[in-house]
């Protein structure tokens, strides 16, 4: 296949794959051993799986925009510092995530559609 | 009730540091219940997820027989009999028949809290018979399928005496404490959140959690400690042993909350997600 031709299939790849499936975050977000966060909240269509969770509030970008990346740091991290009373875990002070993988679901909250 | 003693009667209910009555402490829960979810009447709080769920209460429904064989293993335990010649239906008024819904008790010689699983091991122990494991699905399990089928209808009754009212606020704190990496407490899922949808199922609201138990899942009988225990694990926290004072008191109080809804042993519930 010409050199074009490759490059071109890779951009349409690029694409065809939403940026929120290449974020690593999903796993995250998903598994029980790391956030389990899909357990409580819903995800925007096509964003992660479907689930009718709602011990959490829906997540949508807009609002995870408007909150900004230092509150969504600081909520994931402990959310009991704004809302003493939330059921959300403290995912930085048990050290359930890393300082890290902090920072990607930061990143992937902000991107959600 | 002026706002500043509403305030007054919360702490005093969900703070670990507090003592109210066990009828307060309920009518309280209650109270809660029915503000957050008011087109679900308090008889339906029998059917523990299903209450919220008409999908889920057909499949429990469709599946009301999950529980026959656990019934049918269980009979022949309770009425084999030891060396001795006696059985555990000796052991109990009326062969067993219409006591499930008065246990956990508090047994004032002992000083402590009995389950119906204690008082089984009880017997066996005054019999010469070797302990059972209290969530062992093939033999404790499979007799409480039994033993708790023979009070289906009744209606729940457990007794906090004076005496035992410290056991009863020490399952009510336990009940509302945080614990576990995931910082959860028992009553975030099942006071405050329940009916809400967790892995999408809701939760079963804490009045009428005791009602049906042991649930069948996976065709063999799962007791309420074994739950409970389950339960602490997906918190993150080790979970106390069954049989153990915690788990007692915890069962002691929160089988209490349930006090004159009909006991329905043996409910279908499906695999974990």
């Amino acid at each position: 296949m010409p050199r074009t031709a490759v490059a071109a299939a890779l951009a349409a790849c690029a694409i065809a794959v939403p940026a929120l499936a290449q974020n690593s975050a999903l796993d995250l977000f998903t598994r029980r051993d790391k956030g389990h966060c899909i357990a409580c909240h819903q995800l925007p269509a096509g964003a992660g799986p479907e689930t009718r969770a709602d011990l959490g509030p829906k997540l949508e970008g807009a609002r995870m925009r408007e909150l900004g990346k230092p509150e969504l740091r600081n909520a994931i991290n402990d959310p009991m510092v704004a809302n003493p009373e939330t059921v959300m875990p403290p995912y930085g002070r048990h050290r359930v995530l890393e300082p890290a993988e902090i920072e990607r679901l930061v990143e992937f909250l902000h991107a959600l559609p | 009730m002026h706002c500043r003693s509403a305030a007054f009667v919360a702490a005093a209910l969900f703070s670990a540091a507090s003592f109210a009555a066990p009828d307060a402490v309920k009518g309280e829960i209650a109270a809660r219940l029915k503000a957050q979810a008011p087109g679900i009447a308090a008889a339906e709080y029998v059917n523990g997820a299903a209450a919220f769920d008409t999908e889920l209460r057909a499949r429990v429904d469709e599946n009301a027989a999950a529980g026959a064989a656990s019934v049918e293993a269980g009979k022949k335990l309770w009425n084999a009999k030891f060396a001795d010649g006696k059985s555990l239906g000796s052991c109990f008024p009326n062969g067993g028949r219409r006591v499930a819904a008065s246990y956990p008790l508090y047994d004032p010689r002992l000083k402590r809290v009995v389950t119906l699983e204690m008082a089984v091991n009880q017997c066996r122990r005054a019999h010469k018979e070797t302990f059972w494991e209290a969530t062992d699905p093939a033999t404790m399990g499979a007799a409480l399928a039994y033993v708790r089928s023979l009070s289906n209808g009744v209606k729940v009754a457990v007794r906090v005496p004076a005496a035992a009212e410290d056991r009863f606020e020490q399952g009510r704190r336990l009940y509302f404490t945080r614990m576990g990496q995931r910082n959860f407490a028992c009553a975030s899922c099942h006071v405050q959140g329940a009916g809400k949808r967790y892995t999408d199922t809701p939760l079963s609201p804490a009045i009428g959690q005791a009602t049906h138990w042991p649930v069948i899942r996976d065709d063999a009988p799962v007791t309420l400690q074994a739950r409970m225990r389950e339960c602490l694990e997906l918190m993150g926290a080790a979970p106390f042993a069954a049989g153990s004072d915690e788990l007692n008191h915890l069962e002691y109080f929160l089988t209490y909350l349930s006090n004159g809804l009909p006991l329905k042993a043996n409910a279908w519930r499906p695999r974990s997600p």
